[in-house]
């Protein structure tokens, strides 16, 4: 095993790799995840009520007259399963990255979007769009068309995280139990303000709101995914940019800025980057929870903590996870299928609790 | 060459820091000493641009505040009394760090183990694989003087001076070591860059250091060699102590002075 990790990761020069050097691993490890993502895609691609295979639609790639898929597979397999596969990927990705991004600029292993009040704060967002969208805000969805959502929900959470960095965040150390107390606060205060709109809410859009509270990638459609995809896409690609800022981090602000870290603008990004991503993903997506704590938390104990490899490996594996999910949510229950945020809740929250009992004797909880 | 001059630093309306007057030449230990609370951290964190301070800091003769972060950290780096850590990073990994900024200095042979280096240089040998947070506090404040190392590897840099500023740097070290990270000062300036540190103990500073600022209450008390300033009369004026310099204990007390160490 050893040894085939290292041949994965073999681009580095033939000595031996140093003691305490985990970037041989990380970048096997990348490597395996970034395998196990295209089988999860196809296997997602291929399950459902339809028994299209993933033969059949990996040879329907290769062959000119399309013969190996019917015309209805090819429907089901195009126009309803791969989007949502797509949005899946992006959303799981978003998700596990800016956790990750979160915890590091936090410097806390339990700062998650979801559990601090940013998705809450986020969903507010989204909730004043699904209502008030056809009346009062009419002229902000003319303006803004498909993007008023996501970006009413990145307004949402980037409010909820400034006021939570505000709160939690004294010289530069953030208190665990303030950030979390806080994040609660910020949590329930969304959620009045979210009640009063439900309250107000029709029922078509009651119906909407309650499907969508519970997270679900069901309606993935390509619009949705142009919505959100562009703003997601960015997050993401600005993580790699933050990575040696969040190493240095880890070491506390002042240190960071001691190696050279300009840190009030990192911080800056590193907030606006969190919101985008986690807006985005809840505007088309709803509430999907545990994907930011659990996948990085696992991804430390396999690579460690260096932020190069952890957010790309997030990436990666909050995908796969994701489409896993999404997997079991569309076949648990067939023909009906489950909202996917129940699933990653069902999974993901005892795991945290295990999270909970490892870190007990570390953190000051 | 470090310039501070009417260095004033306030934490709301509580004044911490009256016009400090300090320099600091490459080439030599700079000892800073005084009794606790009396502003040497909050000094050393003004002269690391951690803090907003009134007067003039200069760090090789620029103004601190015209030194963007990654410059200010080709030309120093920092030890700071403690560090904790929030994610589990091996020793390896975190004297890394070090090179954040890339300009260690080191030449390209050694380069690529220079974290191996560091931590041998701090008598750290074998301790590259252990996690961080499983280590004693004393070993934890060498690996990070090893990042530091690994910062400003080269003491001279394009024919100018780096600097390290060390914050208590032997406090909760063993004497051998207390030993070890002294002579590692030593030898840093000896090679051409200058060292600025907070003391604890007056026999290391004593032996040590080529200059000593002692603070009192937010001031300098008094600056110079060790042995000019090192008087019955400063030490107790400044730690409210009456000690004498130079006088052995009476009868058969034992004492262990760090200089019988050769």
């Amino acid at each position: 095993m050893e040894a085939l990790l290292r041949m994965m990761g073999a681009q580095r020069d033939a000595g031996p790799v140093p003691e305490g050097d985990r970037s041989v691993r990380a970048r096997a490890a990348m490597g395996i995840l970034a395998a196990a993502l295209v089988v999860a895609a196809l296997f997602s691609l291929t399950t459902g009520a339809s028994d299209a295979s993933a033969w059949d639609v990996v040879v329907g790639w290769f062959s000119p007259d399309d013969s190996a898929l019917s015309a209805r597979d090819r429907i089901i397999v195009y126009d309803i399963r791969l989007p949502r596969v797509v949005l899946g990927i992006l959303i799981g990705a978003a998700l596990a990255v800016s956790g990750a991004v979160m915890q590091g600029l936090f410097r806390n292993p339990l700062a998650d979007p979801g559990l601090v009040g940013v998705s809450a704060g986020a969903g507010l967002g989204a909730i004043v769009i699904i209502v008030l969208g056809s009346t009062v805000l009419g002229p902000v969805m003319a303006l803004l068309g498909i993007y008023a959502l996501p970006l009413a929900a990145f307004g949402g959470g980037l409010a909820t995280t400034l006021i939570l960095y505000r709160v939690a965040t004294r010289h530069g150390r953030t208190s665990i139990a303030t950030m979390l107390l806080a994040g609660i606060a910020l949590g329930a205060m969304a959620g009045a303000f979210s009640g009063v709109l439900v309250y107000i809410a029709d029922d078509r859009q009651l119906r909407d709101l309650t499907f969508w509270g519970l997270g679900s990638l069901a309606g993935a459609t390509w619009s949705k995914i142009a919505a959100a995809g562009p703003i997601i896409l960015l997050a993401l690609f600005a993580a790699p940019f933050m990575a040696r800022s969040l190493n240095a981090m880890a070491l506390g602000e002042a240190t960071a800025h001691h190696l050279g870290i300009p840190v009030q603008r990192f911080k800056n990004i590193a907030i606006v980057s969190v919101a985008a991503a986690t807006g985005a993903s809840v505007a088309v997506s709803g509430g999907i929870g545990f994907v930011g704590i659990v996948v990085p938390h696992l991804l430390r104990l396999l690579i460690g903590p260096d932020h190069r490899y952890l957010l790309p490996a997030s990436a990666l594996l909050g995908a796969s996870l994701l489409l896993l999910a999404d997997a079991v949510s569309r076949t648990i229950v067939a023909p009906a299928e489950l909202p996917i945020g129940i699933v990653t809740a069902a999974v993901g929250a005892p795991f945290f609790l295990w999270i909970l009992l490892r870190l007990r004797g570390i953190l000051d909880l | 060459m470090i310039e501070a001059e009417k260095v004033s630093v306030s934490f709301g309306a509580k004044r911490i820091l009256h016009d400090v007057d300090f320099q600091a030449r490459p080439g030599e230990v700079t000892a800073i000493v005084g009794p606790n609370g009396s502003g040497k951290t909050t000094f050393l964190k003004a002269l690391s641009g951690d803090l907003k301070a009134t007067g003039a800091i200069r760090l090789n003769g620029r103004d601190l505040r015209d030194l963007k972060p990654w410059q200010a950290a080709s030309l120093r780096a920092v030890l700071p009394q403690a560090t904790s850590l929030s994610f589990p990073f091996t020793v390896r990994e975190i004297v890394r760090l070090g090179l954040t900024g890339g300009r260690s200095g080191a030449l390209a042979g050694e380069a690529e183990r220079l974290p191996e280096r560091a931590l041998a240089r701090v008598d750290l040998d074998g301790f590259a694989g252990r996690f961080y947070q499983e280590l004693s506090g004393g070993e934890q404040q060498r690996v990070q003087l090893a990042r530091v190392l690994c910062q400003v590897w080269a003491p001279v840099l394009d024919g100018e001076p780096r600097w390290l500023f060390l914050d208590e740097p032997v406090s909760s070290l063993d004497i051998k070591h207390q030993l070890v990270i002294m002579k590692i000062a030593r030898d840093f300036a000896g090679r051409g860059g200058g060292v600025v540190a907070i003391m604890h103990d007056l026999n290391l500073t004593a032996m040590f250091s080529d200059r000593v600022s002692v603070m009192c209450k937010g001031r300098v008390a008094a600056s110079g060699t060790p042995a000019g300033v090192f008087t019955d009369d400063l030490i107790h004026r400044v730690f409210e102590c009456r000690l004498k310099v130079g006088v052995p204990p009476a009868g058969d007390t034992p004492f262990v002075l760090p200089q019988s160490a050769f």
